[in-house]
């Protein structure tokens, strides 16, 4: 077997190359950073493990951790929900020029970078001049003040954030179910399941590998939300949009503590690596490969 | 299934490998010349500059700066790069990295926002020595510019910035609104109650709002809080400077104030005058004169105003241009000194240019500092009225014959006018204000409660001074 | 199969109301910003806007053009995504594919630091990086976007999930056969993956193009600026832009990359799977 270990080894290497020297070394280094006081200009002090303790004590950033969780979930699960329920009805569409015109209009809203969804839902999203509101004045409904209440902020937020991602779940989805065999699903048909039980019995097992990794990877990148807040909150109204990142970025850059910046990063890794374990256990018993 | 593949001739496998050598060479080809702007070697002197504006603006520049680079050293180049961005954090947080990464330019235009952070942190120089070396020739600058920019870029006593442009916080307002609520021009020294009167006569008009105002340090509601004799921090003065009034402004009178730079003292967040403006804001909001701020940049602000749906709102001469921008025709709109509550107290914004302490051609880098401080450097840098400028000679109606207002030397006279005239409070530790700042204002219109907030602030601020 | 039953056939067309409805709000902000760039910006704020405009305001295209070099923000962004997107599939559907089909020792282990690369924000190693892209000398040059994510854990990951989902027997029967490890590699499992290796091409795609803050820390000289980087040049500094302006960049950024993905995406979305398991 050792032919087959070299091979295995030789496969990964240019990846593994790119991402420890890139990623990897950098995460060390702010490992490393995270034990010293830095503010970017004079050169680092030591400080052990002072930051952690400030940490330990400091509300605002566990307030961060509740309040990107908070907003994580909602995304990641709003995100599967729809994107798995579009690729099916798009993959059931008979007419080649339905699902190619579909497909495409769900994937534009990620071409749009975050800062240009920003700025258009900054407008459409205002409170009293926006064009959501007047429709849903129309309704009936008084304006809604999206970005300046608490609950609003982070509905708007939820809201944008899965407008925008819901691309990346859907275009994987479509892969997973057009990897589907057909002569599975055949054999489905002539038992004479129904389409929901094909889903449950036969599709959803299928793609169960994709659905984790969209549930991961989701995650990961929504615990990590930075853009929407940066741009169209600031973190506010108060504390309640500061996602961990957001305080990250302000910590290091702004408030030039780049050391206890390093600090929180480090416990966002361990949040992470811990959220991801938890996922993967539970893939055990629900995700099928072949 | 026949996998292994036929014999004779060029093997899948063999193409493979060498298909991939190719692609492997040349990829390196094309990242080795991607990467050759940076690999050429300079043995002669290169100065950068950045500045925080319209990165078109470059070239125009070095262009007509460069041959004063090329008099004072034959060898020496000259790089300007202009960053763009919605406020000045994104064009801090590259400038750090830079600085990090041990490739700082060598000369920054920095707003007061940052100046204090660049001297109280020793990034920047202090300009003493060349200033006192060159006032023959700097001479003619300080009589065009106000002394109270100059001492805008000061601190502790020293000159880290020669200015550029200002900002002074004004009312704007919509002459149409103003007309069709049947309201004439303010007068030069209107009161708080006057303002209160105009906002709700122009409230009665349907869909608009009659004040508006976004969340930040300049602007905002800090002009509220200084017409009411409050504000964020301690004003304090340094000492000093008489090296730079006497040697600049001999015998001139109007200097007799001026000191060595502000010095920000203690927290004062909760204070009653400071609380009491918040919470004007909030009342306006709960009264329907104004609705709910914006966090994010004056985009929309300016968008709405141009679309005639905000009666008033804090501008400075940097909106002359982004009306005009937004299609404003120049008598659609207006501008006026800021009302008086407990005083009529204006704050403004200065932006200069300050050398590197890093830097390793100082000399040549004052060289070109001071070029950018000429009059006919103006235009070539913020053209459009993009801002206002620091030099009195500049501000003529030639000037704002395109974009209006009419009024256009409220902008300057508002530093000579008054003479309480302050900076925005922005000391070394600036963005952990600014932020401080953000987030408790957002929350207090969110919640209603002034006094609770700015508690919150206040414990903000005392933590971030400490630092 | 076709809904023969009447339930069935309601089915459908629920699904298809399901769709519109979707396609709708999906579009809605885009086609508000299509349609406002085409007005002034005194009638951003109308309402009802007027979402086919009647006096469409085509200078707002022309003042993009003329007010940043458009072009070549794009021949960037076209380098810069195109090397990255050629790049990350091909190293990471090797690795993929290591990672899910060959016993090597470590294997698990190594896989779990691909992952938990991806857990630390961007914020917070950006500066040791851009140290390391300087002291490469790739500082201020397209290269310094484009080597460092000629690899990716997220597109590893991806296409390893995929390679999991395939069956293994056909891997054996070939090795069985007498073929090498790359032969079955390329013979047998690459060509299955080709709707992965779309997908993943495609998001890629849209993650890299519209990218925005790695340019903005790691690029200063505005040659090599990449489109998203460039287009805030349009929001004019402290906001004073046009936002009619602004939202014509906006549009004129997505064009190329819509026209590109909805030619491409029959071609390799759907991929050449039928028959590929037997």
């Amino acid at each position: 077997m050792r032919g087959e270990a070299l091979f295995g080894y030789a496969m990964i290497l240019p990846a593994l190359l790119i991402v420890m020297l890139f990623t990897a070394g950098p995460i060390l280094a702010s490992i490393g950073l995270s034990l010293y006081q830095w503010d970017v200009i004079s050169p680092p002090s030591f400080a052990g493990l002072s930051n952690y303790e400030q940490l330990a004590a400091d509300q605002t950033v566990l307030h961060s951790f509740v309040v990107t969780f908070g907003l994580a979930i909602s995304i990641v699960v709003l995100e599967i929900a729809i994107g798995l329920g579009l690729a099916l009805l798009v993959q059931q569409r008979r007419s080649n020029l339905a699902r190619g015109t579909f497909r495409t209009i769900f994937y534009l809203p990620l071409l749009a970078s975050a800062s240009s969804v920003a700025i258009v839902m900054g407008y459409i999203f205002d409170q009293k001049f926006g064009v959501l509101n007047y429709y849903l004045g129309l309704l009936g409904i008084p304006n809604i003040p999206w970005l300046t209440s608490d609950l609003g902020a982070t509905t708007t937020i939820v809201i944008i954030a899965v407008w925008q991602q819901l691309g990346f779940a859907f275009v994987l989805f479509i892969a997973a179910l057009s990897s589907v065999p057909k002569d599975v699903l055949e054999a489905a048909q002539i038992d004479g399941a129904s389409p929901v039980r094909t889903f449950f019995a036969v599709k959803l097992p299928m793609i169960s590998p994709t659905v984790l990794f969209v549930s991961v990877v989701g995650m990961i990148g929504a615990m990590q939300l930075f853009d929407q807040p940066y741009v169209m909150t600031k973190g506010g109204p108060g504390y309640t949009t500061t996602t961990t990142v957001l305080l990250i970025y302000q910590t290091a850059f702004q408030n030039l503590q780049f050391g206890y910046g390093s600090a929180i990063s480090v416990v966002l890794l361990l949040a992470l690596i811990a959220l991801t374990a938890m996922q993967f256990l539970g893939a055990r018993k629900l995700v099928f490969y072949q | 299934m026949r996998l292994v593949s036929g014999s004779g001739g060029l093997s899948r496998r063999t193409l493979l490998k060498a298909g991939s050598a190719a692609a492997g060479m040349g990829a390196l080809g094309v990242l080795g010349g991607l990467a050759r702007p940076a690999l050429a070697s300079s043995v002669a002197a290169t100065i950068t500059f950045a500045y925080f504006g319209d990165p078109k603006q470059a070239t125009s520049m070095r262009e007509s700066l460069l041959p004063l680079v090329k008099k004072v050293d034959q060898n020496a180049d000259l790089k300007v790069v202009g960053y763009n961005g919605t406020d000045w954090n994104d064009f801090f947080a590259k400038i750090l990295t830079q600085i990090a990464a041990g490739a700082p330019p060598d000369i920054v235009g920095v707003a007061t926002e940052g100046v204090q952070l660049m001297a109280g942190k020793d990034l920047a120089i202090p300009l003493d020595d060349y200033v006192k070396r060159d006032i023959a020739e700097l001479k003619e600058m300080f009589d065009d510019v106000d002394p109270i920019l100059i001492e805008g870029l000061m601190y502790d006593g020293h000159l880290f910035e020669m200015p550029v442009n200002f900002n002074a916080g004004n009312m704007f307002y919509s002459t149409k609104l103003f007309k069709q609520a049947g309201l004439d021009r303010p007068a030069d020294n209107w009161t708080m109650d006057d303002f209160h009167g105009y906002a709700k006569k122009i409230a009665a008009l349907p869909d608009v709002n009659a004040f508006d105002w976004i969340v930040r340090l300049w602007g905002s509601w800090t002009s509220f809080m200084y017409a009411n004799g409050g504000n964020l921090l301690e004003e304090q003065r340094f000492d000093g400077g008489s090296w730079l009034w006497d040697a600049a402004y001999p015998g001139n009178a109007a200097v007799k104030s001026r000191k060595g730079g502000w010095k920000w003292g203690a927290p004062t967040a909760n204070s009653a005058p400071t609380v009491e403006a918040l919470q004007l804001m909030i009342d306006l909001r709960k009264e329907g004169l104004a609705p709910s701020p914006d966090v994010g940049g004056g985009g929309t602000l300016q968008g709405l105003f141009a679309s005639n749906r905000i009666g008033m709102t804090i501008g400075g001469g940097f909106w002359a241009g982004g009306l005009h921008n937004a299609g404003m025709t120049p008598n659609s709109f207006d501008v006026q000194y800021f009302p008086k509550w407990k005083e009529q107290k204006h704050l403004f914004g200065v932006v200069g240019n300050a050398i590197l302490k890093s830097s390793k051609n100082q000399d040549l880098a004052w060289e070109v500092v001071k070029q950018l401080s000429a009059a006919d450097a103006f235009d070539l840098q913020f053209p459009g009225n993009a801002t206002t400028p620091v030099r009195r000679s500049l501000m003529t109606p030639e000037r704002y014959k395109t974009t209006g207002p009419e009024h256009w030397n409220v902008f300057y006279d508002t530093l000579t006018k008054f003479e309480n005239t302050t900076p925005i409070p922005a000391p070394p530790y600036y963005n952990a204000l600014a932020n401080a700042l953000n987030r408790r204002t957002t929350e207090a219109i969110a919640s209603g409660d002034a006094k609770a907030a700015l508690d919150g602030l206040q414990k903000d601020l005392e933590a971030a001074a400490k630092v | 199969m076709r809904a023969k039953t009447f339930p069935a056939r309601i089915g459908r067309t629920l699904g298809l109301v399901a769709l519109v409805v979707a396609a709708i709000v999906a579009l809605a902000p885009l086609v508000w910003t299509l349609s406002t760039s085409l007005r002034t910006p005194a009638e951003a704020f109308t309402n009802p806007p007027a979402w086919i405009p009647l006096k469409p305001e085509w200078s707002n295209y022309g003042a993009v053009f003329e007010q940043i070099p458009l072009f070549s923000f794009f021949v960037n962004s076209v380098i810069v995504t195109g090397l990255i997107v050629a790049g990350q599939t091909i190293t990471c559907m090797m690795s993929g594919y290591a990672f899910a089909m060959i016993r090597f020792p470590g294997r698990g282990k190594i896989f779990m630091l691909f992952l938990a690369t991806m857990m630390v924000p961007l914020q917070a190693t950006m500066i040791p990086v851009f140290v390391l892209i300087k002291w490469m000398g790739l500082a201020n040059s397209l290269g310094a976007l484009i080597v460092p994510a000629l690899g990716g854990a997220f597109g590893t990951f991806l296409m390893r999930q995929y390679f999991m989902q395939m069956p293994r027997e056909l891997g054996e029967a070939a090795r069985i056969d007498g073929a090498s490890p790359l032969q079955v590699f390329w013979f047998v499992y690459a060509r299955m993956a080709v709707p992965p290796a779309a997908a993943l091409a495609t998001l890629n795609f849209s993650g890299f193009w519209s990218e925005f803050y790695r340019p903005l820390i790691f690029l200063s000289d505005q040659s090599t600026y990449t489109l998203p980087l460039g287009l805030v040049g349009l929001q004019g500094n402290l906001g004073t832009g046009s936002i009619s302006v602004v939202l014509a960049g906006v549009v004129v950024a997505l064009v190329p990359s819509v026209l590109l993905f909805a030619f491409a995406q029959r071609y390799f979305i759907e991929g050449i799977t039928t028959g590929s398991f037997r």
